[in-house]
């Protein structure tokens, strides 16, 4: 009897366990940079790598990456296979991790001790890593004085350089000009002209005005400008700034000029409902720009300025490099000084739609008249997220905050109050 | 020599037959189950992952957790998800089991075709319901509306209460098809003499059910519903593709509370002490599973 209360135990056991290691043991990675390349191309890059390879003893470099546009990983391919065809000391191979596992893949790579030599990561992010202290101290290896501040920011910590910014972002307002004529509305440039604007543009299957609020890191991204806008800081919630932020985007869903159903939408989802003519003004980013031109050719849109409370604000985005310590840094070193040289920036971010962190190179990339300018525009007023270790839990009480006045399940108050607490619990 | 025979034993050669299994068990079950038992016990954060001591702090990460609202949320969430789907899943697909029992024409494909949600993948099926519930496109409202039982389109996915009504009407569709298979599988077992003998002897049908069906069926029930229990109480990929836990929090469950914390906000052994308490409960259910299905064997 007690033998079988035993089997009985651990064959419970066994029924349960599948749960507990569900946690580590996902590899769905896969390797689409170089089949993403158009063969022509691939079969005389790896014809040129053999005539500067030919010994198979080349060190490997590897990256991971998580740029799931096919035009993204054709370029950085690209970028890689003239490098492997320029020397014979290293071999660069590219990986691609879904977003959506990046951070799971690097932190258990971290602990596993299973890691690439270079990582383009998600900027907010890079604090939390370099914590970690995964990633190999660049100070003085890379000169990037003439990138934007805020980029440099987003990668250093306690003074000291950990990453090289690859390119950079920011949001800003498109809206649709036939649209803004037909309702006779000027282009909004505060608060006030804005909820006006939306309110004139809202009809029938339309509403005014939509930005990506999930909760997670990406809603965040989207909410900070509204707050920053005010003169509210990041962990500085709950005052008259942070309230009125909250007020004002609360304001926009009751009375029905932002849809509710923005806390479902994603960056790309929002883009879809504005090209498909369901939503006038959106909150978005550069890199929507060449799906937008591809897919809706004669839809009629500009970008402007986020509007401004007290003050003009955005947020910055967009991806760092950073080399993981303790493996091939020199090799790392060497493909990134590559990489970083004015010509390949210039290439990358032409085909990526990317603006580059190098604020020499931004100001001259585009055209007057093109779509990008209005966002080099905006990265003179975008401020980074953190950066901070803790930033992702801090992200958490600001997207949470806001998506309690968006559903009406707190008062800005109240939703202010609670954030506030939380963070206290964080920067002490 | 004699050695090796003595080895080679009856009672020890079965012992070598069970080892590669147990060898298995221990080294993909057993390790990760004890490392997070550990890990839970520590406090691993972004900062002491990979280099700086990790500090024991026991039960901290428990006592802690007990006073975080969106962990108390999604317990109760958890338990009521599970119970609301087994009892709605369970009533409908020992009805429709049931009901296929009967011999009548397409019988058997119909009840083929109805194992279709239980084959379709799940996030397919998040997918799916997703869009039925969505506000404006949702045929759900655009039917309800059209019947005039609403005049304004129901925010289900962005309202809390209505959110999880949602994800457990979902669930419902899913789990149907298991109950009544596995319930079909369960009548065709009891002997047909025993329902000629019953109708000779005047009962009625209801009386047939509860006396004859009911007892007999007993341990198919059971077990129907101890898997049901398990299956539905570590939700994870429906709850992710639906609802990823919003809006504020309202239908995170144990599972995916677990995931945020560890893999989005870095506190990795607070994101196992979660898993651990989803552990221990599934851990009981299993115990009373094991009883229910050795109890027949042991008399």
């Amino acid at each position: 009897m007690k033998k079988k209360k035993i089997t009985a135990l651990l064959t419970a056991f066994a029924m349960t366990a599948a749960l507990a290691t569900g946690c580590g043991s996902s590899e769905d990675t896969q390797e689409p940079a170089s089949d993403a390349a158009p063969a022509g191309e691939e079969a005389s890059a790896e014809e040129s790598t053999e005539e500067a390879a030919p010994s198979g003893d080349a060190e490997a470099v590897t990256i991971w990456y998580y740029w799931e546009t096919e035009g993204h990983q054709v370029a950085l391919d690209q970028v890689i296979q003239e490098y492997n065809a320029s020397q014979d000391k290293y071999e660069v191979t590219a990986k691609y991790v879904p977003f959506a596992d990046f951070k799971k893949q690097l932190s258990i790579g971290a602990s596993a001790d299973e890691l690439p030599d270079i990582a383009i990561l998600d900027s907010p992010d890079h604090a939390s890593y370099v914590e970690m202290g995964i990633f190999e101290d660049l100070t003085g290896k890379f000169d990037v004085s003439s990138y934007y501040e805020g980029t440099v920011n987003s990668c250093t910590v306690d003074g000291k350089l950990y990453g090289v910014p690859f390119g950079v972002n920011c949001l800003a307002l498109y809206y649709n000009e036939d649209m803004l004529k037909e309702a006779g509305c000027e282009v909004p440039t505060t608060w006030d002209e804005l909820k006006d604007t939306a309110k004139k543009l809202t009809k029938d299957n339309v509403t005014g005005l939509a930005l990506c609020s999930v909760q997670n890191e990406e809603g965040t991204f989207n909410f900070v400008p509204w707050l920053w806008s005010t003169g509210a800081g990041s962990y500085d919630i709950n005052n008259e700034n942070g309230i009125r932020a909250l007020t004002f985007i609360q304001d926009l869903v009751n009375e029905g000029v932002m849809s509710k159903e923005c806390i479902n939408w994603t960056q790309g989802d929002v883009m879809n409902q504005f090209i498909a003519g369901n939503v006038a003004m959106m909150e978005n980013g550069p890199w929507q720009i060449p799906t937008m031109q591809a897919e809706a050719p004669d839809l009629n849109w500009k970008v402007t300025l986020l509007p401004k409370d007290s003050e003009y604000s955005s947020v910055l985005g967009g991806e760092n490099y950073a080399v993981i310590n303790g493996r091939n840094v020199d090799g790392a070193l060497d493909f990134l000084t590559y990489a970083t040289s004015e010509e390949k920036v210039k290439f990358m971010m032409d085909k990526f739609g990317y603006i580059s962190a190098d604020k020499t190179i931004a100001e001259s990339q585009f055209e007057a008249d093109s779509p990008y300018q209005p966002f080099v525009e905006e990265l003179n007023y975008a401020m980074p997220r953190g950066p901070l270790a803790e930033w992702p839990s801090v992200s958490d009480a600001i997207s949470l905050a806001f998506n309690q006045v968006i559903t009406g399940t707190a008062s800005p108050e109240d939703a202010a109050a609670e954030a506030q607490t939380t963070i206290d619990g964080i920067v002490k | 020599m004699k050695k090796i025979k003595k080895i080679f034993r009856y009672d020890n050669v079965g012992i070598l037959f069970v080892l590669p299994a147990f060898l298995y068990m221990l080294i993909f079950v057993g390790y990760p189950i004890v490392r997070n038992i550990i890990l839970s016990f520590q406090d691993v954060n972004a900062g002491n992952l990979v280099r700086g001591t990790k500090n024991f702090i026991l039960f901290d990460n428990y006592l802690e957790l007990f006073q975080d609202n969106v962990f108390r949320t999604s317990l109760f969430n958890t338990l009521r998800y599970t119970v609301l789907c087994l009892v709605f899943q369970f009533v409908i697909g020992f009805a429709l089991a049931l009901f296929f029992s009967k011999r009548f024409s397409f019988a058997k494909p119909v009840r083929g075709i109805l194992l279709v949600p239980w084959m379709i993948p799940v996030t397919v099926t998040a997918l799916m319901f997703k869009l039925l519930f969505a506000t404006d496109i949702g045929v759900i409202n655009y039917i309800l509306r059209s019947l005039h039982l609403i005049s304004s389109n129901i925010e289900w996915l962005t309202t809390p209460g209505t959110a999880m009504f949602a994800l457990i009407c979902a669930n419902i569709w899913i789990g149907i098809p298991f109950n009544m298979i596995l319930i079909s599988t369960g009548l065709t077992t009891i002997p047909k003499e025993l329902y000629e003998s019953a109708s000779i002897d005047g009962a009625n049908k209801v009386q047939t059910f509860f006396s004859i069906t009911l007892p007999l069926l007993k341990p198919t029930i059971e077990s129907v519903l101890i898997l049901g229990f398990i299956y539905t109480f570590k939700v994870y990929d429906l709850v992710y593709v639906m609802t990823s836990g919003g809006p504020v929090n309202s239908t995170h469950m144990l599972s995916t509370y677990s995931y945020k914390l560890s893999f989005e906000m870095f506190k990795y052994s607070k994101g196992s002490a979660v898993a651990n308490v989803l552990l221990v409960i599934l851990l009981i259910v299993g115990v009373f599973y094991i009883k229910a299905t050795t109890a027949g064997e042991e008399e």
